[in-house]
């Protein structure tokens, strides 16, 4: 029992559950919002593709899947399939998460704007193919746009307000694993 | 036994199995989604019935702050809003003797031809509680629900025009999707000319005119009100104006204050009643029942 608390991982994941409903609060505000205004960033793919790369042993699938599906049931998205792609694109980068420690943020960077827009196509594919209706090319790509383009603002957000970064190499949980 | 190994390392085939299985159990609930959804919009809108509410003592004091903010902006022009203010008022007074005449003439010629018309609607009026939508989705909650009587479908209006119809009720709070949404289409009346049109959504801040007839005879500036067909919602709520696009399409410019949603109307619609049975030569010999079961259906309503 003792080696779930381990290296405080509880205290992260329950970091990740705060940030997460503070993003889908700001979201769901009662603000004045136009039809046909811009679209911002999807801040919480940034968030997951960032956090997965970094410790990949604090945001277990069933947590993602779990946070994003909570969102799609109340921001009126079909429920199930945005989380299972972003289930798909998270596995992805998790599985790379140990090559990734050798780059830089730029290379970085660019991986993860490649997985981002696998993403963002396969569920346009999967709303096109099941002929529900999706808003327009121009609006999808604008949303990609902020999102790549807040992508090291997350990164450094993590870094800097929480402390968290990719563990060195060598380093070791309070158990002697390797990380 | 396994002293000598890292024990992640059975770990690891039975996760990548776990993770299978969870993609397929969500790719599974959108595919039952899409074939039966009112089941799963019915579960989508406890969710939010469960979540919303408990949200509401944190979002009031973020809004307030975010309106005093706009309002503060707005005090700079605070002398030019007066003066178009005192100048539309003035305007407005011609148009409420105007009315007051023409509604005793009304009234009048109304008794002289024994016209029986729709029973008034009644509202109930909701507060809006969250914008529950993305950039893509227009629609609302409204922090009244089932409790309230609140059914699918009903008309809901601020004070002046529609903004769109309940899409979704829970206990204590219902969605509306708005006349912007791209799912919404609406039956309209062009007014001076009697045109019919579907009012389709499409995202935008301006809905479009479609399937219009004539479009020659509709002009921009005419107006727009709901024309009951379909019996979705009562005929005759003031919709919008019309205007021309800058893609010299027919474009609809709400009435209704899309940037001020606060308070919300949410008509009381009673059901429309059928005319099942074709027409019987020879009258029942119980007299007319169905007559009296209309009357006491649509004073049931009025009451509810």
């Amino acid at each position: 029992m003792g080696s779930m608390f381990r290296d405080g991982v509880w205290i992260w994941r329950g970091l990740f559950v705060l940030i997460f409903v503070a993003l889908l609060f700001l979201r769901i505000l009662p603000l004045p919002a136009e039809a046909g205004r811009l679209p911002g960033p999807d801040l919480l793919m940034g968030l997951c593709c960032a956090w997965v790369l970094r410790r990949p042993d604090h945001l277990p699938a069933l947590l993602i899947a779990a946070a994003v599906l909570v969102e799609d049931m109340i921001t009126m998205r079909p429920p199930g399939l945005w989380t299972a792609i972003m289930l798909v694109g998270t596995e992805f980068l998790r599985s790379r998460a140990a090559f990734s420690r050798e780059l830089t943020l730029l290379s970085e960077w660019f991986m993860v704007a490649v997985v981002m827009l696998a993403m963002m196509l396969a569920y346009r594919i999967a709303l096109t193919l099941t002929m529900l209706p999706q808003p327009g090319l121009g609006m999808t790509l604008i949303q990609y746009l902020f999102s790549v383009l807040t992508y090291p603002l997350v990164v450094a957000a993590l870094r800097l307000a929480l402390g968290l970064r990719k563990p060195a190499t060598g380093e070791v949980d309070a158990l002697g694993r390797r990380l | 036994m396994a002293r000598d190994r890292d024990p992640q390392e059975y770990a690891r085939p039975v996760r990548r199995i776990l993770v299978g299985v969870l993609i397929v159990l969500l790719l599974g609930l959108f595919l039952l989604w899409r074939v039966d959804s009112p089941r799963v919009e019915r579960f989508r809108m406890a969710l939010i019935d469960r979540v919303v509410p408990g949200m509401d003592w944190a979002m009031a004091p973020v809004t307030w702050v975010a309106g005093v903010a706009g309002g503060f902006q707005s005090y700079s022009r605070i002398h030019e809003q007066n003066q178009e203010l005192r100048r539309e008022l003035q305007q407005m007074k011609a148009w409420r003797e105007a009315a007051i005449q023409l509604e005793q003439t009304n009234a009048k010629l109304l008794d002289l031809n024994q016209v029986r018309l729709d029973p008034k609607l009644t509202h109930v009026t909701g507060v809006v509680l969250a914008d529950s939508g993305s950039p893509f989705r227009q629609s609302v909650l409204l922090n009244v629900g089932e409790r309230d009587g609140i059914r699918d479908g009903w008309a809901t209006m601020d004070g002046l025009g529609v903004v769109g119809r309940i899409s979704g009720v829970g206990r204590s709070v219902s969605r509306v999707v708005l006349l912007t949404d791209a799912s919404s289409r609406v039956p309209v009346t062009v007014q001076p000319s009697g045109q019919r049109a579907i009012l389709s959504g499409d995202n935008s801040p301006l809905p479009p005119l479609d399937f219009l007839e004539k479009t020659d005879v509709v002009r921009p500036g005419d107006r727009v009100v709901t024309s009951g067909d379909g019996g979705v919602f009562p005929p005759g709520l003031l919709v919008g104006q019309v205007v021309q696009g800058s893609d010299r399409r027919l474009r609809v410019a709400p009435s209704a204050d899309y940037l001020r949603l606060e308070f919300l109307r949410v008509l009381r619609s009673h059901e429309a009643e059928r005319i099942g049975d074709p027409g019987t030569l020879i009258p029942l010999p119980g007299g007319l029942p169905p007559v009296a079961d209309g009357e006491a259906a649509r004073g049931r309503a009025s009451d509810g």
